[in-house]
């Protein structure tokens, strides 16, 4: 039981840290709220859509930039769509990067939108390590038989 | 809920049950079962709202492909109640999605988008959407959901029962004709019961409070008595309309307000369209007349001049206020000044003027109600009086957009005050000029509008005015005249509110970036939160000081940048440093022509896409740009329109300038 115990306060400081480093924002804390018992994993299963949907759009930035003739206008399209979706789970640094990233695309700015592209990955990256790392305590506690601490 | 059951037949039990489309909602189980229908193609997003609404209890269906959802609700017709999409899918825009919807289903639909633009907001609206949702969306908002199919069922059937009620003469008018006839029907009471209703409105428009339907037609009815709010909330429910689909039925719709029938609807709308703004323009030529604006521009302003720009002052301010989209606005402008957009304006501080005006629709802050006619005509007769140098235009903008732009910001009208304001006296003159003999020719057709150099002043300011500043806005810094005279206080602007949001990022960061320079104005605009932290320099901060010193510079551009408004918001832009790129539509903005023609069809009146001033105050059609009200108050929600089209006009316009004008 200890064990638990210090699991459960490992999480809570855990999260507490990802939300005062601005990594997650409150989004996050809607949909854990939206978990329940007929929805056990909710939250596992709408971030795993997010890490799905935002490595296809990964790969559509990437290959938009790298062409000759850069469509921007598709590039914002991606961009846009993958600031709704991580401002939808709560991914606030995601979504700055995307909204930074927007105004570059507008300016016709290349080298910062490839910049930003960096900077995109890096911290979606960033951020899908926290979370699976907050899934994986999580998951600790309960096979130890504990309940996840509400915060 | 008293309100449902009055929308008859409901159907006992599970009201998620039956796949009848017209069951109207059952009270004691609704809003629970409402079956909805979910498009987006972001999964993660989709999974989300998915559950959110199960937690309301709602019926979900989800779908991540737009064609998919369009078969499936044509093959299963009476088997959901309301449709929530996505804006931007792969397969199909949302908004094709949305009309199709509309067209074969007559369903309500609710837009969701990550991008809280104004001026994707309004797009939204303008297709038809109930509703524009901006992402992340939150539980609360879609507990409400059901209230637009409610509404939507309730109009219809209101519709139905009172078709064969007995109504006062206007409403049987009304009522004869549908709503695409409306207008016209509207456009021939309007001549009739002008005369009836002038003494009225004139009374009315002593009144700064209330607007009470006298309405002699109304006898048999309770009578309806048009508090600030309710007006506000009409005024909200005819922005985010739009000029040309404001028609009685859908306001009343969407003012949601129980026990208003359409008919005091189409009462109230009759009675806040033309007349008062002809009462209006009226007034601003007089005031004009006694040499009050003339003093600000170097040349003087002919009362025809005034015409257009009251015309596309309105449209300005309209415009700005994001109410009017830039294509709107520029055909209004090419119209009302006869001419191709591009003549007019030469690039001096339109840009700016433009950025200014739009920054400040931006601005303003929500909550202006546009007191449609009235407080126009008292601020004219105020600011006439106060007429300070550059002022003067400004001033003559608030007046002249007392009606619709709202006081808070007067971001309406002050934009297009502040454009003029920042006009060089040079160019004021020139445009004047222009406006004159543009004037000129349109003046027949648009007696009407009398004081378009006045209104066009006002707009500017009016649009500068930062919504939320607004009230910040110092009566003191801005020429006495601009302060006292907007009487509008915010009650009576246009309300531009929506088109500053409150948490909208208003892009007037993009304009602003643009430098407006001189004008704090637009950094002023930002001030009341909704200009996006990108509007640095234009973030107007109507509380500065600084803007006063522009103030009065600004408030003489803009009164004469107005003509040229249009044409030269894309020169403007660019002109100012404003990235053209970014904020302003300039190509929208030159079709926007809301220089205006004569017509000093108030911004809100007349813009309408593509829709002369003119025939928008012909047809009774008032857009009152209450965005605020309508226009969603998301975070996020970035006023490009409104900021681009502003940033041009008011390089210079402070928000303490612009926004003095509607401060009290």
């Amino acid at each position: 039981m200890d064990n638990v115990i210090q699991l459960q306060k490992k999480l809570v400081d855990y999260k507490t840290s990802l939300f005062n480093e601005g990594i997650l924002d409150d989004q996050f804390t809607q949909l854990q709220q939206l978990q329940d018992e007929s929805n056990p994993d909710f939250v596992v299963e709408v971030v795993s859509l997010f890490f799905k949907d935002s490595e296809r759009l990964f790969d559509e930035l990437t290959k938009t930039l790298d062409q000759q003739n850069i469509d921007f206008n598709r590039l914002d399209a991606h961009v846009h769509q993958l600031k709704g979706s991580s401002s939808s789970i709560g991914a606030q640094r995601v979504q700055r990067v995307c909204i930074l990233f927007r105004n570059y695309c507008e300016g016709r700015n290349i080298e910062e939108c490839l910049k930003c592209l960096q900077q995109l990955k890096r911290e979606y990256y960033f951020v899908k390590n926290k979370l699976e790392t907050l899934f994986k305590l999580e998951k600790q506690i309960m096979e130890a038989g504990g309940t996840i601490p509400v915060q | 809920m008293a309100a449902l059951q009055r929308l008859g037949q409901p159907s006992g039990g599970n009201y998620g049950a039956s796949c009848n489309g017209a069951d109207v909602a059952v009270p004691d189980q609704f809003p629970a079962g409402l079956r909805i229908l979910v498009v987006d193609d972001d999964h993660a997003c989709l999974k989300i709202v998915e559950q959110m609404l199960r937690r309301c209890l709602y019926q979900v269906t989800t779908c991540s492909q737009a064609t998919v959802a369009l078969n499936t609700l044509r093959q299963s017709k009476g088997c959901f109640d309301v449709v929530l999409s996505d804006v931007h899918m792969p397969d199909m825009d949302g908004y094709k999605l949305l009309e199709h919807v509309g067209l074969e289903m007559d369903l309500p639909v609710i837009m969701m988008s990550a991008d809280g633009r104004y001026s994707s907001v309004l797009r939204g609206i303008r297709h038809g959407a109930c509703d524009y949702l901006i992402k992340p969306i939150r539980e609360e908002e879609l507990k409400n959901l059901w209230q637009h199919v409610v509404r939507k069922k309730w109009n219809e059937n209101k519709d139905i029962e009172h078709s064969g009620g007995s109504f006062d003469e206007n409403d049987r008018q009304k009522r004869a004709s549908d709503e695409v006839e409306y207008a016209s029907s509207v456009d021939e009471g309007t001549e009739g019961t002008l005369k009836a209703q002038k003494k009225r409105s004139i009374g009315k428009e002593e009144d700064d409070g209330e607007l009470e339907n006298d309405d002699p037609s109304t006898a048999k009815k309770p009578r309806v008595v048009w508090s600030v709010e309710l007006h506000q909330q009409f005024v909200g429910a005819v922005n985010q309309l739009g000029i040309d689909k404001a028609v009685p039925k859908r306001i009343l719709e969407l003012m949601n307000v129980p026990g208003l029938t359409r008919e005091n609807v189409a009462s109230h709308l009759q009675d806040n369209t033309l007349q008062k703004f002809r009462l209006y323009l009226k007034r601003l030529s007089g005031v004009a007349q006694q040499g009050g604006i003339s003093s600000t521009f170097s040349g003087p302003v002919e009362p025809n001049v005034k015409l257009g720009s009251l015309g596309r002052f309105d449209i300005q301010a309209l415009a700005a206020s994001g109410q009017i989209p830039p294509q709107t606005l520029a055909a209004l402008h090419a119209e009302l000044l006869g001419h191709p957009t591009g003549n007019l304006v030469t690039a001096m501080d339109q840009p700016a003027l433009l950025q200014a005006s739009l920054q400040g629709s931006k601005c303003i802050p929500a909550e202006h109600g546009v007191t449609f006619g009235q407080p126009l005509i008292k601020c004219q007769s105020n600011i006439s009086k106060n007429f300070p140098q550059s002022m003067i235009s400004v001033d003559d903008v608030p007046t002249g957009f007392g009606v619709w732009s709202p006081n808070n910001l007067g971001a309406g009208t002050l934009t297009s005050g502040s454009t003029l304001g920042g006009m060089n006296p040079q160019n004021s003159n020139m445009l004047i000029d222009m406006l004159h003999q543009q004037q000129q020719q349109r003046q027949q057709q648009h007696s009407t509008l009398s004081e378009p150099s006045r209104s066009i002043n006002v707009q500017p300011s009016c649009l500068v005015v930062p919504s939320r500043s607004s009230a910040s806005f110092q009566a003191g810094n801005s020429p006495a005249s601009v302060n006292q005279n907007c009487s509008y206080n915010r009650s009576a602007v246009i309300d531009y509110s929506l088109l500053s949001s409150p948490n909208n990022s208003v892009n007037i960061g993009q304009i602003s970036d643009c430098d407006l320079k001189t004008t704090g104005v637009l950094s002023g605009y930002s001030a009341p939160g909704s200009i996006s932290p990108s509007a640095s320099s234009c973030s107007v901060n109507a509380d500065n000081g600084t803007n006063q010193q522009v103030h009065n510079s600004i408030a003489f551009r803009a009164a004469r940048q107005v003509p040229g408004l249009v044409p030269n918001v894309s020169d403007i832009q660019t002109s100012n440093g404003v990235k053209s790129g970014e904020v302003l539509d300039q190509g929208p903005l030159r079709n926007l022509g809301f220089i205006g023609k004569g017509t000093c069809i108030p911004s809100r009146l007349a813009i309408d896409e593509l829709e002369s001033p003119m025939n928008n105050l012909n047809h009774g059609k008032i857009y009152l740009d209450n965005n605020s009200n309508r226009v969603k108050e998301e975070p996020n929600m970035e006023f490009v329109d409104n900021a681009k089209f502003g940033v041009p006009l008011l390089p210079q316009y402070t928000p303490n300038d612009l926004m003095s004008v509607f401060t009290d």
